[in-house]
């Protein structure tokens, strides 16, 4: 799952989730296939960002998930000895892994990790 | 430069185009009592420029206000004076920004963004100037770079060489930080002291003579957002974390993941109006 400003989506994207508008409204259900007509009527309702399935943009800048961790554990190498900062790194590279490639990767990271 | 030559320097900066007239005018009004949001926002809407700037600020995703702010009365009531204020005092130091420094303006808008999500789930009253902090927070950075060119180029570079934090080569080189520097400024632009505080002891919360709070998340925030790698702020590592702002704001692991969650989507949001910057130029 990716989300994209609305700006970006394409025809023929698949919703990941429901679009809502940013009174929590929603629009159109996961698992709808975006069209061009969908998609500026989307943006007319004040909808700002989708989710869509798989990770069919790449951001300006943006790097696969193996480079952004690497890369999030070089920025913290000058406070890796503090706990706390410790255990917010793992959360946000957790919560990279998840958005990625579900929860079920990341349990399986786990486990591997344990053996 | 030694370093008196360049706190003078600092002192002069008040001279500089970069405090539009208005403002002086604006201070005026406010002190007068019977002042109205609608009176107000009337006098800035004359300038139409700085108008549809600062209805852009405000309906910008970090504020994360559902409904859009249409008119400059409606946000003064919405978001408070020192928030407007503040947006029209830095609104032109924000666009050299924005032209001489991406980097350094989405982390600005990130850090604003991850302050704005800390303060409301705080319950602080008016999370909107929390947010503004957060924007404005290195401020000190926006001046060096623009005051004294040169000094700065060789603060990064040094910075960037030895792999050291660029505080710590502003203190060698020029015997104070940008935090300090920021505090200076802010003052000098009369900005209350809740947000003047925050900006100035960003990287020693603890010390702040008060709103020790707003400091504890502006604090936080720099390093959440620079933990996450959204733009940049100089150097690319992680702050220190001062553990006794920690305690003061401090979140469990669930309530941590929750806004990480919570500024990751805000942060989509955000580069779609970064992009909208950069396509408009």
């Amino acid at each position: 799952m990716q989300r994209i400003p609305i700006k970006l989506a394409k025809a023929d994207m698949v919703l990941a989730k429901d679009a809502i508008t940013p009174e929590g409204q929603v629009l159109c259900g996961a698992g709808t296939k975006l069209t061009e007509e969908l998609i500026s009527r989307l943006r007319r309702q004040g909808v700002l960002v989708l989710s869509v399935k798989g990770h069919p943009v790449r951001m300006p800048g943006e790097c696969s998930l193996a480079q952004k961790l690497k890369e999030l554990d070089k920025r913290f190498s000058k406070v890796g000895n503090d706990p706390v900062l410790r255990a917010l790194k793992h959360l946000i590279g957790e919560y990279w892994v998840i958005e990625e490639k579900g929860p079920e990767f990341l349990e399986k990271l786990k486990k591997e990790a344990k053996h | 430069m030694d370093k008196a030559e360049i706190k003078k320097r600092l002192k002069e900066i008040q001279s500089l185009p970069t405090l539009p007239p208005i403002v002086s005018k604006l201070n005026e009004m406010v002190a007068d009592e019977d002042i109205t949001a609608v009176k107000l926002g009337k006098v800035i809407e004359k300038d139409q420029v700085l108008t549809s700037k600062l209805l852009k600020m405000v309906n910008s995703s970090f504020f994360g206000f559902p409904q859009r702010i249409s008119t400059v009365s409606n946000a003064i009531v919405l978001l408070g004076f020192n928030v407007i204020k503040t947006l029209i005092v830095t609104s032109s130091i924000f666009e050299v920004m924005q032209a001489s420094d991406v980097g350094l303006f989405e982390h600005s808008l990130g850090c604003a963004t991850a302050c704005g999500i800390i303060a409301k789930r705080r319950g602080i009253k008016n999370p909107e100037e929390v947010s503004t902090a957060g924007l404005i927070h290195d401020l000190g950075k926006i001046v060096l770079r623009s005051e004294l060119p040169e000094e700065y180029e060789a603060i990064v570079k040094e910075a960037k060489e030895k792999g050291l934090y660029m505080r710590e080569v502003e203190q060698e080189r020029i015997g104070t930080g940008h935090g300090e520097i920021g505090g200076i400024l802010a003052r000098q632009w009369n900005l209350p002291e809740r947000l003047v505080f925050p900006i100035e002891y960003h990287h020693k919360p603890e010390k702040a003579p008060d709103f020790k709070e707003i400091a504890a998340i502006v604090h936080f925030s720099d390093i959440l957002i620079r933990a996450i790698g959204f733009g940049y702020g100089g150097d690319p590592w992680v702050p220190a974390l001062d553990h006794g702002a920690w305690e003061r704001i401090k979140l469990t692991k669930s309530q941590m993941r929750e806004v990480i969650a919570e500024l990751d989507e805000k942060l989509v949001e955000l580069q779609d109006f970064t992009l909208e910057i950069k396509i408009e130029g």
